[in-house]
């Protein structure tokens, strides 16, 4: 019996604008391919894409660990989208409890550290994701969080 | 992620990191990097082939650093790239953990 024919993979497809993840750390795996073909897609420069991808991963990975906690089945959707002002938005939504990232930022700001012995393990995430977003905007949903992480991609 | 170590004269011991410090990359070296800060006193975090640090990329490295610290010992960073640096500026640790490019400074700070 003769093997089944098959077509070659595409390999010039746009990537899916939307991504799913399950609420567990190993999903972030599927973040970085999608990140990098959309930074092909777009043509972004390293500088933003290192951005993009700190930024999915803070945010992300909040979610996981404190806001859906010991659950690992919870849904989390990426979707992202090119706006005619040259920026790149991508929305998270999850059914997390409430939890505001921009807004708890501002209450973690404290005077640095003065020695490495004082320097808390846990904390950082979120200022990064303040200081490395382009733009953050948060939004309570009926029954999750939406929040939207933005980038300018040119000009 | 890869991590390798080298013995380097005057008792440095030089950890050299080698891909994303992101969750999978810090998950990756956490037990080998506690491990050698458990005996180490003068340790130098090679960086350059760092492509990536998040935030538990930078608690994989400042556990073990406070770990040297706390027994009298010295750490510092070597070589980090510009975006992994701007990462460690944003969170204050180049203020506790000394970041040198240049090989030789970053020796004679550990001796």
């Amino acid at each position: 019996m003769l093997p089944a024919l098959t077509m070659p993979a595409e390999t010039n497809t746009k990537p899916d604008p939307r991504l799913t993840l399950h609420s567990r750390l190993d999903d972030l795996s599927l973040v970085w391919p999608w990140v990098d073909a959309l930074g092909a897609e777009y043509a972004i420069s390293a500088q933003t894409l290192f951005a993009i991808h700190l930024c999915l991963e803070e945010a992300l990975s909040n979610i996981i660990r404190h806001g859906y906690l010991t659950h690992t089945d919870k849904p989390i959707t990426v979707e992202c989208k090119a706006t005619a002002q040259h920026n790149l938005l991508f929305t998270i939504e999850d059914q997390a409890p409430p939890f505001d990232p921009a807004a708890a930022t501002s209450a973690e700001e404290a005077p640095p550290p003065s020695s490495i012995d004082e320097l808390k393990v846990g904390g950082r995430g979120i200022n990064l994701l303040r200081k490395f977003a382009g733009s953050l905007a948060y939004e309570r949903l009926a029954d999750g969080n939406r929040l939207t992480i933005g980038f300018t991609i040119r000009g | 992620m890869q991590i390798s170590t080298q013995q380097l004269d005057g008792d440095i011991t030089r950890i050299m990191l080698d891909g994303r410090l992101d969750i999978a990359g810090a998950a990756a070296i956490d037990l080998k990097m506690n491990l050698i800060a458990g005996t180490a006193r003068k340790l130098m975090i090679d960086m350059q082939n760092v492509t990536f640090l998040g935030s538990m990329g930078l608690s994989a490295i400042v556990i073990p650093s406070r770990a040297v610290h706390s027994r009298g010992g010295r750490v510092v960073l070597f070589a980090p790239n510009n975006l992994v640096e701007s990462v460690l500026r944003t969170s204050g640790i180049n203020g506790l953990l000394p970041v040198y490019h240049d090989f030789a400074a970053a020796i004679a700070a550990l001796q």
